[in-house]
């Protein structure tokens, strides 16, 4: 219940999701993003289509985050009120870059 | 079971027999016709070929008189004025015999048997007269004795001309003591004309243009062999077999034909069914015992040895390798089934020990301190699996200070609950330092972070309520909103200050937030697994349900506000899989006024 939409150009990648980030969902993300993170340097998560994240969701999330500190930046767009409200409670507001 | 494979067993033989029986019976009934039309040609041929012989022998016997043609015009032109004798026998006394002395008198100087035409045209007409009539017969007896010695129905010669329509009977061919005359059974005179019917004529004439022909006509076979010219007139010798005959000989070699091909086909169709029993049944019906037995023993060795003997290379040499092979991988597969089922038990039965052991490790014991009435806790904790990642914790850090946790952890199942026991010791073991709710949080968050390579968090909520006055310290590390009830208020959030969950960054710094609870509030916390449990149609209970279920019976005593809760979240999800763990928790303040007496 996860389409991942991927595309990488020259050491920026960019992953579409669209469905839920959840308990099933989000070890295929982490699978998808460890296989290609290797040389990206500006990483973006668009959660246009994203309708709920959980806190393994989250969790991927925290990984990501802490790999792209390392080798550039990543920034998370078009999230929407719902799982703005989960980045709200769960203090990943101060973590992640949201735009 | 061995009377059906008994049965079984016949069936294919039977099946085999019964196909074999209509082949030999379509291949009977083709030989049969075959053979039927071959001899009845053969038999033809050879009725062909035997009349052409005896025509020869007539022909020759005729042509024995030198001028046999001038006889046969002589008999033909005075038929109604010679005086024969038909069945002539030459002993002395016969009327042929008589004829022949009175001959040999006049006539002295002629050998009666080689006299030619120039002597016969010269002798006086009374003599030409006994001359035809002896000759005739001679003739006559030799014709009647090659009749016999053939045994021919009709043995005759007819004198006819174009069209063919008539024949003169010249003589015919008798048995002794055959009666001569026109009726039916009686043996044609000379000078007898009969008209003929169409097949008859063809037959003549077909004799003339080339010499012998075969007539069918009615019940009868015609041959007719031509002889000679005699002036315009065509003379022929003719024979009559009767069909009957040629028929009997006709059948009698299409069933001694078509009996023989039957009886090898039946031969050859026993031995195929012998060596099909022999050769497929009896291997086969190894096979299928050996595969009966392994069903019952499970023994795949005694198996491979017992098909060993079954050795054709063929087939079924190959089937009973195939039943070896899969009887063996049989037993490996049960093997390995058998291991995986034990340590499937042996996992089953650690995770049960495991969920006994979670369950137990979070109070459990309700009401929790019976003597202490300033409070009320109740609190359920229902994992979605075995065991779960979330967790209530309620303890006395002194006597006035009660220390309150609710906490869900980033995953379910054992990692969830490993995770979950360390943040629960480590929470407890800060709390009991009597450090504030901030300071805990920051110290936990170290000490989680300073080991935790998959990145695992856990938010929580920690309050510490001071019994004797009501204030309650909250710190919160990214966990949901708590739910407060206000004495004569209903329930709502409380929003407090946020922080990140824990285990997230190091060198976080947790904020505290302070708020004195009034005797009669009630504070209702939670995990994530209430508002967003989800029905089948992927819709979540939600913050707005959750509220009005705690306001159905705002005043209930925490137990009962907690079953509120479960039952309307039961009557939500319906038959969803639960699919989050479902953790709450209720501590209603009474105030110390109680403590005094």
């Amino acid at each position: 219940m996860l389409n991942i939409n991927k595309t990488i150009d020259e050491g920026k990648a960019s992953y579409l999701l669209e469905g839920r980030l959840d308990t099933v969902t989000a070890p295929e993300l982490e699978k998808e993003l460890k296989a290609s993170l290797d040389g990206i340097s500006e990483l973006t998560l668009d959660f246009e289509k994203l309708d709920y994240i959980s806190s393994a969701g989250l969790r991927v999330l925290l990984s990501t985050q802490k790999v792209m500190t390392k080798q550039g930046k990543l920034k998370i767009v078009h999230v929407n009120e719902t799982i703005m409200e989960i980045f709200e409670v769960t203090g990943f507001t101060d973590i992640l870059t949201i735009e | 079971m061995n009377k059906s494979r008994e049965k079984r067993k016949g069936s294919i033989i039977l099946q085999v027999a019964t196909l074999f029986a209509l082949s030999i019976l379509a291949t009977g009934i083709i030989a049969f016709i075959t053979q039927h039309a071959r001899s009845h040609t053969n038999v033809k041929m050879q009725a062909e070929i035997h009349s052409g012989e005896v025509a020869n022998e007539v022909s020759l016997t005729v042509r024995e008189f030198p001028a046999y043609r001038w006889l046969l015009r002589y008999w033909y032109d005075h038929s109604d004025t010679l005086d024969i004798e038909y069945d002539a026998e030459f002993t002395a006394g016969t009327e042929t015999e008589k004829k022949y002395q009175l001959f040999k008198e006049r006539n002295p100087d002629i050998q009666i048997k080689y006299v030619g035409l120039s002597a016969l045209r010269s002798l006086p007409e009374e003599d030409q007269k006994l001359y035809a009539e002896i000759s005739y017969s001679w003739l006559i007896t030799r014709i009647n004795q090659i009749k016999q010695t053939h045994n021919i129905d009709y043995l005759f010669c007819v004198l006819t001309e174009e069209p063919y329509d008539r024949q003169f009977f010249l003589f015919s061919g008798a048995d002794p003591g055959a009666v001569r005359g026109t009726n039916y059974e009686e043996v044609y005179p000379l000078g007898v004309v009969v008209q003929v019917g169409e097949s008859q004529q063809a037959a003549m004439r077909s004799a003339v243009e080339h010499d012998g022909s075969l007539a069918d006509a009615g019940g009868y076979v015609d041959y007719y062999s031509f002889l000679c010219d005699v002036d315009e007139h065509k003379v022929l010798i003719g024979m009559t077999y009767s069909l009957s005959s040629l028929t009997n000989d006709v059948d009698t070699q299409t069933w001694r034909g078509t009996a023989f091909a039957m009886f090898y086909q039946i031969l050859l169709s026993l031995l195929c069914l012998g060596l099909i029993f022999v050769f497929v049944l009896r291997p086969l019906d190894r096979v299928q015992h050996n595969i009966r037995l392994y069903r019952k023993t499970k023994d795949s060795e005694t198996v491979a040895k017992n098909l060993a003997e079954v050795k054709p290379h063929n087939e079924i040499g190959q089937l009973s390798e195939d039943v070896v092979e899969l009887t063996s991988e049989l037993d490996r597969y049960m093997r390995r089934n058998e291991a995986i089922t034990a340590e499937k038990e042996r996992i089953s039965t650690e995770l049960s020990l495991a969920t006994r052991l979670q369950a137990a490790f979070v109070p459990h014991t309700f009401p929790p301190f019976p003597n202490r009435e300033e409070f009320d806790i109740y609190a359920v904790m229902n994992p979605a699996r075995e065991v779960g990642g979330d967790f209530y914790d309620f303890f006395l850090i002194d006597d006035d200070h009660l220390c309150l946790v609710m906490a869900d952890v980033s995953g379910k199942g054992i990692p969830g609950a490993l995770f979950m026991m360390v943040s629960k010791i480590i929470l407890q073991s800060c709390a009991m330092l009597g450090r504030s709710s901030a300071e805990i949080l920051n110290k936990t968050n170290e000490a989680i972070c300073s080991n935790n390579p998959e990145d695992m968090f856990v938010t929580v909520w920690l309050g510490i309520l001071e019994i004797s006055t009501g204030k309650l310290t909250t710190a919160n590390a990214g966990h949901e909103y708590p739910a407060i009830k206000r004495p004569g208020g209903s329930f709502e959030l409380l929003k407090e200050k946020h922080g990140l969950v824990i285990g997230a960054m190091e060198n976080t710094h947790y904020k505290e937030y302070e708020l004195r609870l009034e005797p009669g509030t009630k504070l209702f916390l939670y995990t994530d697994g209430v508002p967003e449990a989800t029905d089948t149609e992927n819709r979540m209970f939600g913050i707005g349900h959750m509220l009005e279920a705690l306001n159905e019976e705002p005043d209930a005593a925490p137990r009962q506000l907690l079953q509120n809760v479960h039952r309307a979240v039961d009557g939500f999800v319906k038959d969803a899989e639960q699919f989050d763990d479902l953790t709450m928790l209720c501590m209603e303040y009474k105030g110390e006024s109680r403590h005094d007496d």
